[in-house]
């Protein structure tokens, strides 16, 4: 595809690697934009191991970025910690509730969460707009936006020269925290179980639909608290439209991560070095940058079918075994 | 005034021509539907369709080649879609969200390495998709405002409602489909593959996702804009969960959420802000589910061992 546009390909995935990792600024921006990454992948991570096809990862995102950016702006003379954790709550509280909603609507009426969280991704999206175009756009803002977040909720950035900040030390932590939760609390394990089978977690006593909305809860709450930290630490307001897909993108990388957290701190690295490479072809060569979203998909691709290819494998295997005794129409 | 602004038939002449793309890709979907396939890669393949059909229109002048190839181009969209999820048993929710992922990536790249633009493709070289005009509307008024001079499409896709729903429940092939997804095993049972059923019923998702977006960029816009969809291909699948693959609603609900969408413009012109009216589609969705979720319920009675539908 590169040698369709008559560069070579070789360069061009050299200057992704070097782009990305191979030097300090590189590595800055990579571990800068595998922040979300890693936010949403542990949200839609909480909700697969709990059996809840949560997609709405998105969604929770903007509304938790919302939530986040208000408190910043319209809470002052806080010291900054004290601060930046406010308004962190806020958007996990928000971003909590766009989950919760329709984990309750799953569990209770068993309405589907696939189809709900979807839906409800566009109508977050509509409602964020909304509120930065209307009452919180500052006067002669070229886009919808809100005004800036006051100092006091600015996350710390490490390097003058990469949006990196502070949240990526919150990203880590969240991840620990995701790791000893699901392998060494009883609560955990009681989520874990309730994903494999939830009849058997019932039958043994569980209460389902409670631990299910909890999980909700917390899955929303992680993206939500992702958004927090791109308003907080990157754009430092909130602007419409603000994710390319984070949330999407968080599913892909559960399912690449198996679920795992230093699979999902891989994975996002990943995806965040395709991207910052990406972009950095497009410097050097006349690649346009989409091609790594182009990879992306390719990998996922692989990867969702290698899965079913197993099973193709297995299931045809086992067909000649028994095509002597099996009489088909 | 306002009312006349809100409802004139400028507003219904829009609103039919806002519905078809939805129309269009949820009648696509209805396949995939029917088939027991939950499908969540309509806006990918409406915006492979949508970038097909203008460049093929730029580099030919002629919209017949144009959607010659979208066909095309909409077939081996469904072939994937079906290979991976039908064949190799890829989650379809991965594989749906990988899809559009790819698209538009892969339009956006292809974009830029074949025209060198950022934003979209505009072009005189372009054919649009013809208007058709039908003379013994001419003296009808607001009939004729409304339903006459639209866009090729808008009648293919208003015939296609009644052609689908009798495919569906009036033949034998439309059998088949309906089986593949609600008893696959009779379906084996009576000697006719459900794979190859499901493989034909995503051929054809994709050429219509392919088409409403061809009837995007080459019917009203007559231009390409990245991510033309912008999410179009997620209203269409409101409408057919709402239908639950019944042409008929799928298409009644197209033309509301069309007059939802053409109301949200003049909404914005009129200073007021349209987002609510733009979140229509997705509320109705929603509460029609809870509706039918309850009453779903209630008809069984079967609280708690419902079995969990994951779907």
């Amino acid at each position: 595809m590169i040698l369709l546009n008559g560069d070579n390909p070789i360069m061009a995935y050299s200057t992704m690697l070097q782009r990305s990792v191979g030097s300090v600024s590189g590595l800055a921006s990579t571990l800068a934009v595998a922040t979300p990454y890693i936010f949403t992948g542990l949200s839609v991570a909480v909700a697969f191991r709990t059996g809840l096809d949560n997609i709405g990862s998105e969604g929770q995102l903007y509304m938790g970025a919302m939530a986040g950016a208000l408190v910043g702006i319209y809470l002052k003379g806080f010291p900054a910690v004290l601060h930046i954790l406010l308004a962190i709550t806020a958007g996990v509280v928000a971003g909590g509730i766009w989950g919760w909603i329709f984990g309750w609507l799953k569990v209770k009426i068993k309405v589907d969460l696939v189809v709900t969280t979807i839906m409800g991704n566009y109508l977050a999206i509509l409602f964020t707009s909304y509120l930065a175009n209307y009452p919180f756009k500052p006067p002669r803002a070229p886009i919808g936006s809100t005004y800036f977040v006051v100092d006091s909720a600015r996350l710390l950035r490490f390097f003058d020269f990469s949006t990196l900040n502070s949240g990526i030390l919150v990203a880590i932590l969240m991840l620990i925290l995701y790791h000893v939760f699901f392998n060494h609390t009883k609560t955990g394990f009681e989520w874990k179980t309730i994903g494999l089978n939830h009849f058997f977690a019932r039958y043994i006593g569980m209460n389902v639909p409670r631990q299910k909305l909890w999980a909700m809860f917390i899955s929303g709450g992680f993206a939500g608290m992702g958004g927090v930290i791109e308003v907080l630490g990157v754009q430092g307001r909130f602007v419409q439209n603000m994710s390319p897909g984070y949330g999407y993108d968080g599913i892909l990388v559960a399912l690449l991560a198996g679920n795992s957290a230093p699979g999902i701190f891989a994975v996002a690295i990943l995806f965040a070095a395709l991207r910052i490479g990406g972009i950095g072809v497009e410097q050097v060569t006349n690649v346009p940058s989409e091609l790594s979203q182009v990879l992306r998909a390719v990998i996922i691709l692989l990867v969702a079918a290698q899965a079913g290819i197993f099973y193709f494998a297995k299931a045809r295997r086992k067909k000649q075994h028994d095509l002597g005794n099996t009489v088909r129409s | 005034m306002i009312w006349e602004t809100l409802f004139g038939p400028s507003v219904l002449e829009a609103s039919l021509r806002i519905a078809t793309p939805l129309l269009l890709a949820a009648l696509g979907g209805a396949f995939t539907h029917h088939a027991g396939i939950f499908n969540i890669a309509l806006e990918g393949m409406m915006l492979f369709g949508a970038f097909t059909a203008v460049v093929i229109s730029y580099y030919t002048s002629n919209w017949l080649i144009a959607i010659a190839v979208t066909i095309a181009i909409g077939v081996l969209i469904g072939l994937l879609y079906a290979l991976f999820t039908v064949q190799l048993k890829a989650d379809y929710i991965v594989t749906g969200i990988a899809i559009n992922v790819l698209a538009l990536g892969l339009t956006t790249y292809l974009l830029r390495v074949l025209f060198h633009v950022k934003a979209g493709l505009q072009s005189t070289r372009i054919a649009p998709l013809p208007d058709i005009n039908f003379p013994f509307l001419d003296g009808l008024g607001v009939v004729n405002q409304v339903f006459n001079n639209q866009s090729l499409f808008t009648y293919v896709s208003w015939a296609l409602v009644v052609i689908l729903w009798f495919v569906f429940y009036r033949t034998p092939f439309g059998l088949h489909i309906r089986a593949a997804g609600e008893h696959p095993e009779s379906l084996e049972t009576a000697g006719i593959g459900v794979a190859r059923t499901r493989y034909i019923g995503a051929i054809f998702c994709g050429i219509l996702c392919a088409l409403a977006g061809a009837h995007l960029s080459l019917g009203y816009l007559n231009q390409y804009v990245i991510n033309i969809t912008s999410g179009r291909g997620f209203i269409a699948m409101a409408a057919l969960l709402f239908g639950s693959g019944n042409p008929v609603i799928i298409a009644l609900v197209s033309l509301l959420f069309g007059f939802a969408e053409s109301i949200s413009i003049r909404f914005q012109g009129l200073g007021v802000p349209g987002y609510f009216a733009l979140m229509i589609p997705y509320i109705v969705t929603i509460l029609a589910l809870v509706v039918w979720s309850i009453q779903k319920q209630r008809r069984f009675q079967l609280p708690d061992a419902a079995p969990a539908s994951e779907a």
